[in-house]
């Protein structure tokens, strides 16, 4: 008898939790392929920020080294370094 | 190089000369607290990041109450990336706040708002306001149950204050009620009266900041190890920040998208349990120690007078503070700067646990 | 000024490397907003699918009109009682042309453009002529499909 209530409350919570995700709104792509995509371009994007952050840091260190150097004021009529 | 060319052309035609002066004098002190300077320009970096993503999603909102939630949906749901840039809004939103607060309070700490810099703490205070505003308006535009109740309480709340109260609201609510009259008023707030006066403060602020340069608080003045060049060297630090927290944005938009409740219903019962957002949640828990009924007067509008008056004092602070304006130490201002800021984070940490 | 260090190409190297990452970076961001911004809903069909008897009985020498994706189609009963089905928007500057009987002329009142009944540009500013479609009937289905595409109905 124990169990068979068991069952059928454990039976009607799976049924209430259903209900419940159907008036959910899917505000993330469902299917396992999309997600995938998702995670992946996330992955990507991220990559994307710390190569630009690395670069960043050596254009930082090259200025650095230049202005401790004292060459970076330069003269009105220096030629153009191109 | 045409590059060269079209350099010589404008040259020729504008002189930039005073600009380029500038941009080599532009310098910042390095001390202790020097990171604090990037919040600011955290702030606007997710300012444009708001416009933009902002812009894309009134190409498809529909700002009418029978189809505004629904329009929502089709965005999410239908269009390609809608859940992205409706989640990348979400969460620029809140970080865009949360970098205004740590901004404000690090300024009320530091005293940054000391003479000369009194515009620059009103310009950025009526910022901050105006961006919970934005926060506000925007989740109006969802149109779900609790974006309802939380506007009707907001509002209301407002309706409280003596004299100009009933004003305000009826003003804020386009009628006595919160109907699909508010969602347009507040939706036309949204979109085009909060980023025009936004976009002139903005200006006024950054202008205001490069007027008077960086300010030093006052207990780092004599230990200032040096200054820094704002171009290029701040600017590309600068950058590093700004893609950190656009990583950051990204993740956040991409694994916490927001819900979407159910439809407002005006004649439902509020929905259990409800919150307003994180900003709001200081306020929310003041009102709640409130009883409804002190010495005869209605409770609440005792409390709308107070928190008014709090408001009111942190927005006037540097015409109280006088001492740190004559560069003296102030520990009385410390102190309320400690208080409020203490205040706010520990309500806003009760409001999330209770 | 020349310095022994090799600093320019150093630094030049540095600049590419940043520009082209920042321009790749920027690039792909800007290609997701512009996929959300420009979605390719709304785009012309290949066919529509209508009721016939909503269409056939018309009376000759008119037209009855049909929503082709979002624009006008319209649907044509010549005097001779030969049935067609056409776009109804001008060549010139996409206004909707209406249907003349009497002088069994479309015209476009955007530039005083004419069409004779065949679509034929004949007068005006129009360039092209007008696009014609082709007309099936499968039983109570009325297709309307582009010239050359091949309709494929789905299952119901």
């Amino acid at each position: 008898m124990k169990r068979i209530i068991l069952v059928l409350v454990s039976l009607l919570m799976n049924a209430g939790i259903l209900l419940a995700q159907e008036t959910k709104i899917d505000v993330f792509p469902a299917a396992p392929y999309d997600r995938f995509i998702i995670y992946q371009t996330l992955a990507i994007f991220w990559v994307g920020i710390i190569g630009l952050i690395i670069i960043i840091r050596m254009k930082l260190k090259e200025i650095e080294r230049i202005q401790s150097l004292g060459i970076d004021k330069e003269d009105k009529d220096t030629p153009l370094l191109d | 190089m045409s590059y060269q060319r079209l350099k010589d052309w404008f040259e020729e035609r504008y002189d930039i000369e005073p600009l380029r002066v500038f941009a080599k004098h532009k310098l910042v002190p390095r001390h202790k607290y020097e990171i604090l300077y990037y919040t600011g320009g955290i702030a606007m970096f997710l300012f444009i990041i708001q416009f933009i993503t902002g812009i894309v999603l009134a190409f498809y909102y529909v700002p009418h109450h029978e189809f505004a939630y629904k329009s929502i949906i089709e965005i999410v749901t239908k269009l390609n990336m809608g859940w992205f840039f409706r989640s990348l809004h979400h969460w620029g939103a809140q970080l865009a706040i949360l970098a205004l607060f740590i901004h404000a309070f690090s300024t009320l700490l530091l005293k940054s708002y000391r003479k000369p810099r009194e515009l620059l703490w009103l310009t950025g205070i009526v910022l901050l306001g105006i961006s919970i505003f934005f926060g506000l308006s925007g989740y109006l535009m969802l149109w779900d149950e609790r974006a309802f109740a939380a506007v009707r309480v907001a509002t209301g709340g407002a309706g409280n204050l003596p004299l100009i109260g009933n004003f305000i609201k009826s003003f804020l609510r386009g009628g006595i009620d919160v109907t699909g009259e508010t969602l347009i008023r507040f939706y036309a707030f949204h979109v085009s009266l909060l980023p025009l006066v936004t976009m002139i403060l903005i200006g006024f602020h950054v202008f205001l900041v490069q007027y008077h340069g960086m300010s030093i608080p006052l207990s780092q003045e004599k230990k200032v190890h040096g200054y820094t060049p704002f171009f290029p060297n701040l600017l590309y630090k600068d950058l590093i920040i700004w893609l950190i927290v656009l990583g950051i944005m990204v993740t956040f938009a991409t694994l916490l998208p927001p819900e979407i409740g159910k439809k407002a219903d005006p004649l439902a019962p509020a929905p259990e349990n409800i919150k307003p957002e994180w900003y709001f949640l200081f306020l929310f828990q003041t009102l709640k120690f409130f009883p409804g009924e002190i010495m005869g007067l209605n409770g609440e509008t005792i409390a709308i007078i107070l928190i008014s008056c709090g408001i009111f004092f942190f927005f006037l602070i540097p015409f109280f503070d006088r001492k740190s304006s004559r560069g003296e130490k102030s520990v009385l201002f410390t102190w309320i700067g400690v208080l409020y800021t203490l205040y706010f984070i520990i309500m806003t940490i009760i409001g999330f646990l209770s | 000024m020349k310095i022994d260090y090799s600093l320019v190409t150093r630094r030049t190297f540095l600049n590419a490397l940043f520009g082209g990452w920042l321009v790749a970076f920027c690039g792909g961001s800007l290609y997701a907003l512009l996929k959300f911004a420009f979605p390719t809903l709304g785009k012309e069909p290949d066919f529509v699918v209508l009721n016939v008897k909503d269409f056939i009985d018309i009376s000759p020498n008119s037209v009855k009109p049909f929503a082709w994706g979002g624009k006008l189609g319209l649907f044509f009963k010549k005097e001779d009682g030969s049935t067609h089905a056409l776009k109804g928007v001008c060549t010139h500057m996409e206004c909707n042309v209406t249907y003349k009987p009497d002088e069994k002329k479309f015209y476009c009142p955007c530039h005083k453009g004419w069409f004779d009944e065949n679509g034929k540009n004949i007068e005006g500013p129009p360039p092209k002529p007008l696009e014609f479609f082709e007309i099936q009937t499968e039983g109570e289905k009325l297709i309307i499909a582009k010239k050359g595409i091949k309709v494929e109905l789905p299952k119901a």
